[in-house]
């Protein structure tokens, strides 16, 4: 994975998000402010619109760049939550100019555990920590299996959505959704489906990346750790 | 206690929640009682309308006289009931959202809510109930609550909300005192992060706090550097007018005269 894929990965968001925009509103609308979806698509939109001045980044700088800009455009816990994991995952691919699924793992774990320092949220809490966690889980699985980043980052697109889906039985237990108390139950986090969007975003870009690759023939050399 | 009154009560508890409706068999299994108690339990609600049934379904719901009853514990609230001018007022004053609410056990429950004015799609979270120790409502009633009132919620559990949730008795403690001294409560991501509280406790003509009044939104226009001045000055006055209503001020309300 370089510059390119994690720009690529950053566009998919960003159009996933406007796509869903609606959606992530509604899901907030009956647990939360209704404000996810708005919220999530302006960040995104900003984070875009300054990745595309930084002609020459790693990708551990554009992802910081999106970290910061999330959080000074983002109200609500959206803000600071993703705004923390991306400056986090930015931080653990350090200088690296391209990379492979072993410092990817390295940077998820990161980012969920910025998420977790932050709020606080433990797995069935009916957060994003509910979409993070198995997808960081299924996708350590795959690399022990012997699988490559494009089976990894598959496995953990699968097991977000099952986190996601997960979440609907649950009571909440973090978040303005627990004010409801047993209210909250029967209905999809909102979090957990927006971190369930970026990891399916995350699978289709280095899928896209892959076929790109092997479309104008050459193999790049070594990519990474 | 009466069998069937509490029966019934399960059953609007079970109905109440979960967004799905509830058939006839999954009531029974969820509250361990044979189909025919269960039917003639729910024939009696619905002729009160207090649950209603589906008509394509024939699944249960709950029923609009609870509407009513929800409407008339509110308006039985006086505390809410005599706030909505003030909350009304601050909210216009601080461009904030303004939340009233009382202590009922270890949370705080809001009853009473003025969206932002600024337009903006908003929630009630009017019936909402937060952890005392994680909001600024909860701290500064729980501050000016007797001595054994707040030890005995002090060694209650102290569920953390959030990373900056305050979970240590000591800490908690320390800061009660510190609530008492600035007569305000702050709350800083504790609960919700992103969110913040400034706090004002509402006191009645015995001098007992009543419940409180306060600002909630953004951290980082809330407390951008700490605590924005005018937005504390604006919660104590409205707190103090309040109060007066409720009756008190003479003899002096603790706390208020800062």
């Amino acid at each position: 994975m370089d510059a390119a894929c994690a720009r690529r990965w950053l566009g998919e968001v960003a159009a996933r998000l406007a796509a869903e925009r609606d959606f992530l509103t509604q899901l907030d609308a009956a647990i939360g402010d209704a404000d996810h979806g708005v919220n999530m698509h302006r960040g995104f939109t900003a984070v875009m619109a300054r990745v595309a001045d930084l002609d020459e980044a790693t990708p551990g700088q554009l992802l910081k760049v999106a970290g910061r800009t999330f959080v000074s455009t983002v109200g609500g816990a959206a803000g600071p939550l993703y705004g923390t994991a991306f400056l986090q995952a930015g931080d653990a691919l350090g200088d690296a100019e391209r990379f492979g699924p072993r410092l990817l793992a390295e940077a998820l774990r990161a980012a969920l555990e910025g998420v977790q320092r932050i709020g606080a949220a433990a797995v069935g809490d009916k957060t994003m920590v509910d979409a993070i966690a198995p997808a960081l889980a299924a996708f350590e699985l795959e690399l022990r299996m012997g699988g490559s980043l494009e089976t990894a980052t598959c496995g953990a697109r699968e097991a977000a959505a099952e986190g996601m889906r997960a979440t609907i039985p649950l009571q909440a237990r973090k978040g303005r959704a627990s004010y409801l108390g047993p209210r909250s139950v029967g209905h999809q986090d909102p979090g957990a489906t927006s971190s369930a969007l970026m990891l399916a975003a995350l699978a289709d870009a280095v899928l896209a990346d892959r076929s790109r690759r092997f479309a104008g023939g050459a193999r790049r050399p070594g990519s990474g750790p | 206690m009466i069998q069937s009154v509490g029966r019934a009560a399960r059953i609007l508890k079970a109905l109440g929640s979960e967004s799905a409706r509830l058939g006839v068999t999954e009531l029974a299994v969820r509250l361990g009682l044979a189909k025919a108690t269960v039917h003639g339990l729910l024939r009696t609600l619905e002729a009160h309308q207090l649950v209603e049934q589906d008509t394509e379904t024939g699944k249960y719901r709950l029923g609009p006289a609870l509407l009513q009853l929800g409407n008339a514990f509110l308006d039985n609230n006086e505390l809410r009931a005599r706030s909505l001018l003030w909350a009304e007022a601050l909210a216009s004053k601080a461009g904030e959202a303004v939340h009233v609410g009382v202590l009922y056990g270890p949370n705080v429950l809001l009853v009473h809510h003025v969206f932002r004015p600024d337009n903006s799609l908003q929630i009630l979270q009017v019936g909402a109930s937060i952890p005392w120790h994680a909001c600024a409502l909860g701290k500064v009633c729980v501050a000016y609550l007797d001595r054994d009132a707040r030890a005995e919620l002090l060694a209650g559990p102290l569920p953390r909300l959030t990373g900056r949730t305050l979970t240590a008795r000591a800490a908690l403690q320390a800061e009660l005192a510190a609530v008492v001294e600035a007569g305000v409560a702050v709350e800083d991501q504790e609960a919700i992060v992103g969110e913040a509280g400034i706090a004002a406790a509402l006191f009645d003509n015995r001098g007992a706090v009543a419940g409180a009044i306060g600002l909630a939104g953004p951290v980082e226009r809330l407390l951008p550097a700490g605590p924005v001045p005018e937005a504390v000055a604006a919660v104590k006055e409205a707190a103090r007018g309040l109060s007066r209503e409720l009756g008190a001020g003479r003899p002096a309300v603790p706390g208020a005269g800062a």
